[in-house]
């Protein structure tokens, strides 16, 4: 008796008995090499699960159940915010990866100004379509805040926030709060005379929060009074931890909505 | 199914060798293993005969862990089966009506309409940033500061709640001293405006959704919004100096207060004619003496 082990699933053996035409044999072929290495049947039934998932048909809504259709029909458009929302979420992420190839965040002696701002000017002046660019990343910002602020208004106002939904709710304010740190960071970028004012302000805020009021304003701002590193801390903010973070909360918002179904007008 | 695909470790060569018999006998006893009859050794030390690995005492097979468990992971196991048990029950109680000619399919047709709409989003903003473009302003200059500084739109209210220092009272029984710096009192007033709005699911229960069936919470609602443009012009004192600071200050926490009440009597009346419009077959029956 041989001590090598039998091949008691002779995949090669059972592909030639079968008579398979090229695509077949080829798709087989690398089905079993991709399954010997990543064990692809383990996974199988999981996208066969997808599968349906995707093309789930959805039991009536409550709305069509009692044929409310016709009395919130004009309701339906405030539902559309929270998408809105990330939707112009993702067209500032897009742009602003684009713009911080023309961008670097230091207050060192530029050409004119400082360099900063420099970048700003040539990315608005100099660049092709860089104005348009920074245009529609300001934009974009602006109307993801502002679908943000419409969305929070329908959630209180149609009663979504309500008993299974509360952890939601929380974690729009968080995502609210962050979406405001987002514009507050980006709005600081350009060190502008705007810019610079309100990172005063920003900076004597944080001085004043009870205890912890310095560390903050250290960590948060670099000191206690606006420099390099603030900006650099602004910049690193909003282009790196932040990024990461409201992905993250968007997609774990979005997630519990998905788990919990939408709460629609009665 | 498991059963039948997991390679047998015994050696099917063996059974085949000696014809048929033993591999009957194999199946058979593979049957009997759920009612704990005569059992094959399995390579996790359970079942009869001689285990390839003889357990230790102090070793508990598989199953017998799974039994053995205790406290708190039991306690997840057990409740996981009741809850699903219960989500089955409720199921075949109710009474929820699955349509016969089901919704529109995730793809193609929702997809499409989603894109479509996505799509017209992004065209609107392509068009506003192209036809509104941001303006540059002055470079930094550490050494003027600007008559007007100000956030974003979106931070106006917070900004607001920044100047509250005339209303920071000064206590008596300090001696006329206030009880915090202005400017802890303004990011104080931030976080508690924050906190109550964090709070509102569980100040507010129930199954009400229509502003209408709760008159005091909608009202509550408009005047939060009209709190918060009041308190965008405290920042502004400056800008809009005709107004003194008291009156802006009293515009700016009577203005929410008092559309609160408008707004809970509009709700309030409202509600009335629906309910009227409910009752209304009772009252043409029983017309009031």
């Amino acid at each position: 008796m041989s001590l090598e082990r039998k091949d008691e699933h002779d995949h090669r053996g059972w592909m030639q008995e079968r008579d398979l035409s090229p695509i077949e044999q080829g798709y087989l072929m690398a089905l079993i090499w991709l399954d010997k290495r990543f064990r692809i049947v383990d996974y199988l039934e999981l996208l066969e699960t997808m599968y349906y998932r995707v093309n789930l048909q959805m039991p009536k809504s409550h709305t069509e159940q009692y044929n409310l259709d016709n009395k919130f029909w004009y309701w339906y458009p405030l539902y559309s915010l929270g998408a809105f929302s990330t939707i112009a979420y993702i067209v500032a992420a897009l742009t602003g990866a684009i713009l911080g190839f023309y961008y670097a965040p230091s207050t060192a002696d530029g050409m004119e100004e400082t360099i900063a701002y420099d970048d700003v000017v040539f990315i608005m002046q100099d660049l092709n379509f860089g104005y348009f660019l920074r245009s529609l990343h300001r934009w974009s910002a602006q109307i993801m805040t502002a679908a943000v602020f419409l969305h929070m208004l329908r959630v209180y106002f149609t009663g979504a926030y309500k008993e299974p939904r509360e952890v939601n709710w929380l974690l729009g304010i968080v995502l609210i709060s962050l979406t405001m740190v987002f514009g507050y960071t980006g709005y600081l970028l350009p060190w502008s005379q705007l810019s610079y004012w309100a990172g005063q302000i920003g900076v004597e805020m944080a001085l004043s929060i009870p205890f912890v009021g310095e560390w903050v304003a250290q960590l948060v701002f670099g000191g206690f009074s606006l420099d390099a590193s603030t900006l650099q801390r602004m910049y690193i903010l909003h282009v790196f931890i932040l990024p990461f973070v409201v992905t993250a909360l968007i997609a774990l918002h979005i997630g519990i909505v998905w788990m919990q179904g939408i709460a629609e007008p009665h | 199914m498991s059963e039948e695909n997991q390679p047998r470790t015994d050696g099917g060569e063996e059974a085949q060798t000696d014809g048929g018999k033993r591999s009957d006998a194999t199946r058979s006893s593979s049957d009997l293993r759920s009612d704990g009859g005569e059992e094959e050794p399995q390579t996790d030390g359970s079942g009869g005969g001689v285990p390839a690995v003889p357990p230790d005492d102090e070793t508990p097979t598989w199953r017998e862990r799974k039994e053995r468990t205790q406290g708190l992971s039991r306690l997840t196991y057990e409740y996981f089966e009741r809850s699903r048990r219960e989500d089955q029950d409720l199921r075949q109680e109710s009474t929820y009506v699955e349509r016969d000619v089901l919704a529109f399919p995730t793809w193609p047709h929702e997809t499409i309409r989603n894109l479509s709409l996505t799509f017209f989003f992004v065209g609107m903003m392509l068009f506003v940033s192209a036809a509104l473009p941001p303006h540059m302003p002055s470079p930094a200059d550490p050494s003027s500061t600007p008559e007007v500084i100000l956030p974003d739109w979106y931070l106006y209210w917070s900004f607001g709640l920044l100047h509250l220092d005339p209303i920071n009272p000064d206590l008596a029984i300090l001696g006329g001293e206030k009880l915090m710096s202005d400017r802890v009192y303004g990011v104080m007033a931030n976080i508690v405006v924050v906190s109550f709005i964090a709070i509102v699911p569980f100040l507010n229960k129930g199954s009400a959704r229509r502003p209408v069936e709760e008159p005091f919470w909608a009202a509550l609602g408009v005047g939060g919004i009209v709190f918060a443009i009041t308190l965008a012009a405290l920042p502004l004192q400056d800008l809009i100096g005709f107004i003194p600071t008291e009156l802006l200050f009293n515009l700016a926490f009577f203005l929410p207060v008092i559309t609160f009440f408008i707004a809970y009597a509009m709700l309030k009346t409202m509600r009335e004619g629906y309910m009227y419009s409910l009752n209304r077959r009772y009252y043409r029956l029983r017309p009031p003496r």
